[in-house]
């Protein structure tokens, strides 16, 4: 395969659509052979981002370069770059080679050529059987596996997906997940994903970029984008958590910097230089957690306290517990489920501890 | 019982414009192709008995120029409307629903009027002091130029006249395809005239099948309009018809001209059918 290439170089993005309806000032880059994600509700321009750079939307303002060339004012047959669609649009009246040579056929590449470009193609996402067949014959995700083939031949230096799994059904979408995942390591080939899903995005991705109505909220890897969110809305989009409201107190001796939510509860967070008093949002994910049984007692004594059970969501590997801690707080906790967890009904008193260390403080 | 419930009702769905069509199209057509074969008279409408001679005299040269005239100014009327109706139906196809519904009443006007006085309205623009001459011998034209009478004349009133029965079938087909695939080609490396000619053309097919087929039957079976618009030089079909029952008092002649053209039509459209089935069939073929 080619060494890899395809930096794309996104500057002030902007595209309006009215007054109202901005999409940017977004500005990005992906470095070669990267898989970057843009991840966001619906509306939040993250396929807007995704048809200016593969030439369907024109760009308002900024600019967009692939390995050092304009990319923005050339018309989309002539960017060099493979787009993967949400429903395949794969051309019905075509079998699956005439599919993948369609690319081929335009460049003028001749016949022998072609063929054994497509059988190759075909090979790589194991569909070697299938070239006579015409789209509506095949599955999801066989018709999904031919979209990609039928970019990847062209050997685009850069390759956009527009929520390409959101049409198959789960367990598909995992596996084709994984399968994509390793194409895209293999040909080392730089990737821009569009997902609204945001496990998607963590399994897949380098780097994710979070958008939220036509902005980048944060940029990032997946573990910081998780565990260090730029923004309550970062932190509320990614994964479940627990947003509450608190008030820091006085910093502790032992390196801890006490704090309380308004209904309450003190905890130690990890020493931060903020002012006594000034407000804060923390974020507590459900699954930091622990449930302690009694005997541990002083092992962790910080940050432990009472919660009566409000409701219990039976998840198979997990339980989604609504509890009110301190009686007053409520919080979202996930345990795993386990010999110990059967006990644990609405009504029930759990003991809970969460180490300071893992509650991210975000600042209003 | 699940048989009999469903055959019963299928006859109810189709029964009343069967028995309609049996009476006013399949009777009459089948007292047509009896006369076809009856003898010529001048005094009464035929004369019972067989005789081959109403088809034989089609051999003539008159009458087979007359076929192939039909024939032939019918396929270019559909080529018109087939060449300027594409562009016209994707654009529609591809606009907001306002100026779809605006588009569409524009596209239909035309048929609200009837279509004597359309022609008329063309004998006006391009008779010999027609509009056009006019405003040539304004420019300082010597002489007149032909207008009406001419082959062109008939083209462009039948096409005019047929538009609408090409572009409904086109939009409709067009509209089906999905954009994302207009989008892909691009992606893939088409040009939009590339895009155009290898995803739009093969993908609306079925509709440009159905509207040559719909303005190819129009134009075949005109008569008005070549008559007003032709005259006597471009005569077609349906003008000669008229002639041989009204001027001529030939009716069993004019009875296999009718079979000839019905049949005519028929093998055509049937040809066409066939030909285009078999590749929709392949194309929707699922597991």
């Amino acid at each position: 395969m080619a060494a890899p290439r395809g930096r794309l170089e996104v500057r002030g993005l902007t595209k309006r659509f009215s007054p109202q309806v901005t999409v940017g000032p977004l500005s990005f880059e992906v470095q070669e052979g990267e898989f970057f994600s843009l991840l966001g509700p619906s509306g939040c321009g993250k396929t807007t981002t995704l048809r200016c750079i593969g030439g369907f939307e024109s760009l308002t303002e900024g600019s967009i370069a692939l390995d050092g060339r304009r990319l923005h004012d050339r018309p989309p047959h002539k960017r060099d770059v493979g787009l993967v669609f949400q429903n395949y649009a794969l051309f019905p009246h075509l079998t699956v080679f005439d599919n993948i040579a369609f690319g081929l056929r335009l460049r003028k590449v001749d016949r022998a050529d072609i063929e054994r470009r497509v059988a190759q193609m075909l090979e790589l996402v194991d569909l070697p059987q299938v070239a006579g067949r015409y789209p509506a014959q095949l599955s999801g995700g066989q018709q999904q596996r031919v979209a990609i083939a039928r970019s990847l031949v062209l050997e685009p230096s850069l390759l956009l997906f527009d929520e390409p799994l959101s049409n198959l059904d789960f367990k598909l979408r995992i596996q084709m997940r994984y399968e994509l995942r390793d194409l895209q390591r293999r040909l080392g080939t730089t990737a821009v994903y569009v997902t609204h899903d945001q496990t998607e995005a963590l399994a897949l991705s380098d780097r994710i970029a979070v958008l939220s109505q036509g902005r980048i909220e944060q940029i990032g890897p997946p573990g910081e984008i998780y565990e260090r969110p730029a923004s309550a809305f970062v932190a509320d989009f990614i994964g479940s958590s627990n947003l509450v409201a608190a008030r820091v107190g006085r910093a502790g001796e032992d390196g801890h910097t006490a704090v309380e939510t308004e209904e309450g509860l003190a905890l130690a967070i990890p020493r931060i230089g903020d002012a006594a008093g000034t407000a804060v949002t923390l974020l507590l994910r459900p699954e930091r957690f622990q449930m302690a049984t009694g005997h541990d007692g002083e092992a962790s004594a910080v940050n432990r306290f009472a919660a009566r059970v409000r409701d219990v969501t039976y998840l198979g590997e997990d339980l989604h517990l609504r509890v009110l801690a301190r009686d007053r707080q409520p919080l979202l906790v996930a345990i795993k489920n386990s010999k110990g967890t059967r006990a644990i009904a609405p009504g029930t008193t759990i003991d809970l501890s969460i180490d300071p260390e893992d509650i991210h403080v975000l600042r209003r | 019982m699940e048989g009999t419930g469903r055959s019963s009702s299928w006859a109810l769905f189709v029964g009343p414009y069967g028995v309609y069509l049996l009476v006013f199209l399949v009777l009459p057509f089948a007292n047509v192709a009896l006369l076809s074969v009856y003898h010529h008279s001048p005094t009464k409408i035929a004369v019972a008995g067989f005789t081959a001679a109403n088809y034989t005299r089609l051999f003539e040269l008159y009458y087979a120029t007359l076929f192939l005239r039909t024939v032939r100014l019918s396929l270019i009327v559909t080529a018109v409307c087939a060449i300027l109706g594409y562009p016209l139906a994707y654009l529609l196809a591809r606009s907001t629903s306002r100026i779809v519904t605006l588009g569409l009443f524009l596209l239909i006007v035309p048929l609200m009027v009837s279509t004597v006085i359309r022609v008329f309205g063309w004998v006006v623009i391009l008779g010999s002091e027609g509009l056009v001459n006019q405003a040539l011998r304004l420019l300082g034209a010597e002489e007149g130029v032909r207008l009406l009478y001419t082959e062109g004349a008939v083209i462009l009133g039948l096409a005019q006249q047929s538009m609408p029965f090409m572009v409904l079938p086109l939009l409709a087909a067009i509209e089906r395809i999905s954009p994302s695939l207009e989008e892909a080609a691009q992606n893939l490396g088409a040009s939009w005239s590339q895009m155009f000619a290898r995803v739009i053309v093969p993908l609306s097919m079925p509709g440009l099948v159905s509207g040559s087929l719909l303005v190819f039957s129009v134009s075949m079976s005109a008569f008005i309009t070549p008559a007003l618009m032709g005259g006597r030089r471009v005569r077609m079909v349906g003008q000669q018809i008229y002639e041989e029952v009204l001027t001529a008092y030939d009716w069993p002649g004019a009875a296999s001209l009718t079979i000839v053209l019905a049949v005519l039509m028929l093998g055509l459209v049937g040809l066409t059918l066939r030909t285009t089935r078999r590749r929709a069939r392949l194309e929707s073929a699922r597991p």
